[in-house]
């Protein structure tokens, strides 16, 4: 029989947790691998710093694998460390009010070296450079205007269009009623339409 | 088609894209008015915009970070598992005619061990025999053990004591023992044996 090891990437979810659970670090860190990313984003739209998102997407991770033979088969996995993730963020919401970085470097980033330093990789599109230019633009804007939602509204919408969850996933991963959930992505697409009408018409 | 303005639910039913056939007539409306089909198309903005937006990713050095501070935790039946295909994979021999030389040895091991096991199971009778002098030494040899620890520890007259007690009393000494012994072990395990082996990535 071959060793599952080998084929890990190709491996649902349930069975690299099964791995995890027999004490494998190959499966462990093959979910990180997998939802590093995810978890990260989530984090830093939620507190717009990203030293501290690092901190709370790894105390997101530290949380989960530390607990792994607990996990319930029949919860999503990626709905388990949003869940983390979100009631980390939440909590540090409510601990400090945190200041806005740009997503092109930290606002305190004087010379090129370290503007350059303080940006994320942005992966996958590569359109050309007028659609660049204009996704920048646009992206910026909706950053910005997704940092002044109520963080509520912002984990919601967050899960329902950058993540895809369904209003029943986002309902259970955030403990709120459906209708609560529906309530919150509706006005919060509100309040990005209104945000983003400046930006459309400059 | 729909003759009133779309309710905020059925403005977000077509943001989300959902179909049916409550949808049609809600399609259609907004293809007569201008003011709910230019709120659709407002929403459609946002939506794309933030479906467009990228996942960002964490430092490079974030995995290990994470498996610094995690603690892998391995279960005692895979532990075993892995230390006996450990073992098996070590006596294994590397070389082809070595590896033929030792399955022929095992082949031949097993083949003599099912012979003799055959051979025992047609003379059942003799192993009976056997099998009541064997089990008669053991018992006075148990029980002159026995006699010998007991004199030596409460002196010559508990020996006494112990025969005029009879097996009931025997059966109590050694049940006594026996609840001693896996008290005992049972204590060992939960103050020294962890039940498996948590590691931490690098210290492994």
């Amino acid at each position: 029989m071959p060793d599952p090891l080998f084929d890990l990437p190709n491996l649902p979810d349930a069975d690299v947790v099964v791995l995890a659970q027999q004490g494998r670090e190959a499966a462990y860190r093959e979910l990180i691998r997998r939802y590093e990313r995810p978890v990260f984003s989530l984090v830093y739209r939620m507190v717009r710093d990203r030293e501290t998102a690092e901190e709370l997407a790894q105390d997101t991770f530290v949380k989960a694998l530390n607990n792994i033979d607990r996990y319930s088969p029949e919860f999503k996995l990626s709905s388990w460390l949003f869940k983390i993730a979100n009631n980390l963020a939440i909590d540090q919401l409510r601990k400090a009010r945190l200041p806005t970085v740009s997503l092109s470097g930290a606002p305190d980033a004087a010379t090129a070296a370290e503007i350059e330093a303080t940006s994320f990789e942005v992966a996958n599109h590569e359109p050309s450079a007028l659609q660049a230019l204009e996704a920048r633009e646009i992206g910026s804007a909706i950053e910005r205007a997704i940092a002044k939602l109520r963080p509520e509204y912002r984990s919601c919408i967050i899960m329902r269009h950058v993540e895809g969850r369904s209003y029943e996933e986002i309902a259970t991963t955030l403990d709120l009623p459906l209708g609560t959930v529906k309530t919150y992505i509706h006005r919060a697409r509100n309040e990005l339409r209104t945000a983003l009408e400046g930006v459309d018409d400059g | 088609m729909t003759y009133r303005h779309l309710l905020p639910d059925e403005i977000d039913e077509l943001l989300d894209g959902q179909v049916g056939f409550g949808v049609a007539p809600l399609e259609a409306h907004i293809q007569e008015c201008d003011s709910c089909r230019a709120q659709i198309e407002a929403g459609r903005r946002v939506v794309d915009a933030i479906e467009h937006l990228p996942r960002l990713a964490p430092s490079p050095l974030f995995a290990e970070r994470v498996m610094g501070k995690v603690d892998v935790y391995e279960p005692w039946h895979v532990a075993a598992r892995d230390t006996a295909a450990g073992w098996v994979t070590r006596l294994t021999p590397r070389s082809r005619p070595m590896r033929v030389a030792a399955g022929a040895a095992g082949l031949s091991i097993a083949a003599v061990l099912s012979v003799a096991c055959v051979w025992l199971g047609s003379h059942l009778d003799a192993l009976f025999f056997v099998g009541t002098i064997v089990r008669a030494r053991l018992r006075d040899t148990l029980l002159e053990q026995l006699g010998a620890a007991v004199s030596a520890i409460f002196g010559p007259q508990s020996v006494g004591a112990l025969r005029a007690g009879g097996p009931a009393l025997l059966f109590a000494i050694l049940a006594t023992i026996a609840v001693l012994i896996v008290a005992a072990g049972l204590a060992v395990r939960l103050a020294v044996a962890a039940p498996g082996r948590t590691r931490r990535s690098g210290t492994s």
